[in-house]
């Protein structure tokens, strides 16, 4: 069973090492790691904001170029967005793979824009009270970011293998739109201050562990 | 003020749940035991006393594979008689030649030099908590490791290749090579020293090693 924590302190998570820090309103260094984990408040949410924004700008021509270009001497020349290939996949029955193309590569990345947004508009013009659901969203973010890469990856791999002389199958400028779009947002859930999200516990000493 | 090395003692002994931001104070586990968070259920830390050893024949394993996997062909294809193969190398040399550099760097970075470099990190740290040297070197490397997990991909590489595969069933022909089963394996190691157990917990076990 756990003890009461001795007064009601406020608290914050280190993003690096997750020790608990004590919150003083200031700047804080981890006491543990040393990492900063709020510099301070002028530091602000402007370079947070940069980053979200240019990859929300990356999504519009990483689905409407090409990410992938077959050339086939049979069927000749063709280039696949990422819609496209979600649609052949389907169309060749490979419902399982092309439902989890279009949740990583379509729904991941709006889901993470629209968490993020939402985060960023919540901190200045609070919409909901439960900054514990803000929490939950950016675990969310951060465990699902990753997983937009499926397609590059799948373009990379297909790339480097298909390359007979009759069949190649190439990377396209859709692919490195992704690339840099992925590599925005995970910077924009990085660059995100944990103090914007952080809950005061109000009533810590009702909360007991249990042992498993 | 308080006496700053009494409160970080004290700070020592609280957690904050990373999922839903739940404080708690900890509670003496039995050996193998873990705390889990009683909002959300997600593990908030665990006593493993024998983690270090493993982790170490785990990882030095894993390391073996990851070497493995990258100087073998991961997949064969046949196309009438013609073969082509590939790895991740072969992956980034093939998008280089066709110019798709960004991409390149994208996949050199996420799914070989990072996730190789977060393997060696672990190596270097395991040994030398063991031996009880280096306490200031052993933070750095902690806290390189919290900066570099979040962009190693190769699960997703590997997911990855099971998409591609797909999308290639019916044109050619299919063989797995040695290394793709390496990669299954390392994969696993990965996942199971940087994704099931916390970074917390290492924190915790380099506290108990350097200061009693
Ligand atoms: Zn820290």
């Amino acid at each position: 069973m756990a003890k009461k924590p001795s007064k009601r302190i406020n608290v914050i998570r280190c993003p690096v090492c997750e020790a608990v820090n004590v919150d003083h309103g200031g700047a804080i260094l981890c006491h543990r790691c040393d990492s900063h984990i709020y510099r301070e408040p002028k530091h602000g949410i402007g370079r947070t904001w940069a980053l979200l924004l240019t990859a929300m700008i990356l999504y519009i021509p990483a689905n409407l170029y090409p990410v992938l270009n077959i050339n086939n001497i049979i069927d000749g020349h063709s280039g696949n967005t990422i819609m496209g290939g979600v649609i052949l996949l389907w169309d060749q029955g490979s419902y399982p793979i092309a439902v989890i193309i279009l949740m990583a590569s379509v729904f991941v990345p709006i889901l993470k824009f629209v968490l993020l947004l939402y985060l960023l508009i919540s901190v200045r013009h609070p919409v909901s009270e439960s900054k514990a659901l803000r929490h939950k969203l950016y675990y969310l973010t951060e465990v699902i970011g990753p997983w937009s890469m499926v397609d590059v990856f799948v373009v990379s791999i297909l790339t480097g293998l298909v390359k007979f002389d009759s069949f190649k199958i190439l990377a396209g400028p859709g692919a490195t739109a992704f690339v840099l779009m992925v590599f925005f947002t995970m910077m924009t859930a990085l660059s995100f201050d944990p103090r914007l999200i952080r809950e005061y516990p109000r009533k810590p000493s009702q909360k007991k562990e249990k042992n498993r | 003020m308080e006496d700053p090395i009494k409160e970080e003692a004290e700070l020592d002994q609280l957690v904050i749940c990373p999922k839903c931001n739940t404080l708690y104070q900890k509670v003496p586990l039995p050996s193998g035991k873990c705390a889990l968070c009683t909002q959300c259920g997600t593990i908030l830390y665990r006593y493993d006393p024998s983690y270090l050893d493993r982790a170490l024949s785990l990882a030095i394993t894993g390391l073996i594979l990851f070497v493995v996997a990258n100087l073998f062909p991961l997949i064969r294809i046949d196309l009438l008689g013609n073969e082509q193969h590939m790895n991740i190398v072969e992956s980034i040399r093939q998008l280089i030649e066709n110019g798709y550099y960004i991409v390149a760097i994208g996949v050199l970075f996420m799914a070989l030099i990072i996730p190789g470099m977060v393997l060696a990190n672990y190596i270097v740290l395991i040994v030398l908590m063991r031996l009880g040297i280096g306490e200031a070197l052993t933070r750095e490397l902690l806290v390189l490791l919290s900066h570099l997990m979040p962009w190693s991909m190769v699960d997703i590489f590997l997911v990855s290749i099971l998409v591609a595969l797909v999308k290639l069933t019916g044109e050619v022909q299919i063989h797995f090579g040695v290394s793709f089963w390496a990669l299954i394996l390392y994969v696993g190691i990965d996942t199971y020293l940087t994704k099931a157990r916390r970074i917390g917990t290492l924190w915790e076990l380099r506290q108990r090693i350097y200061h009693g």
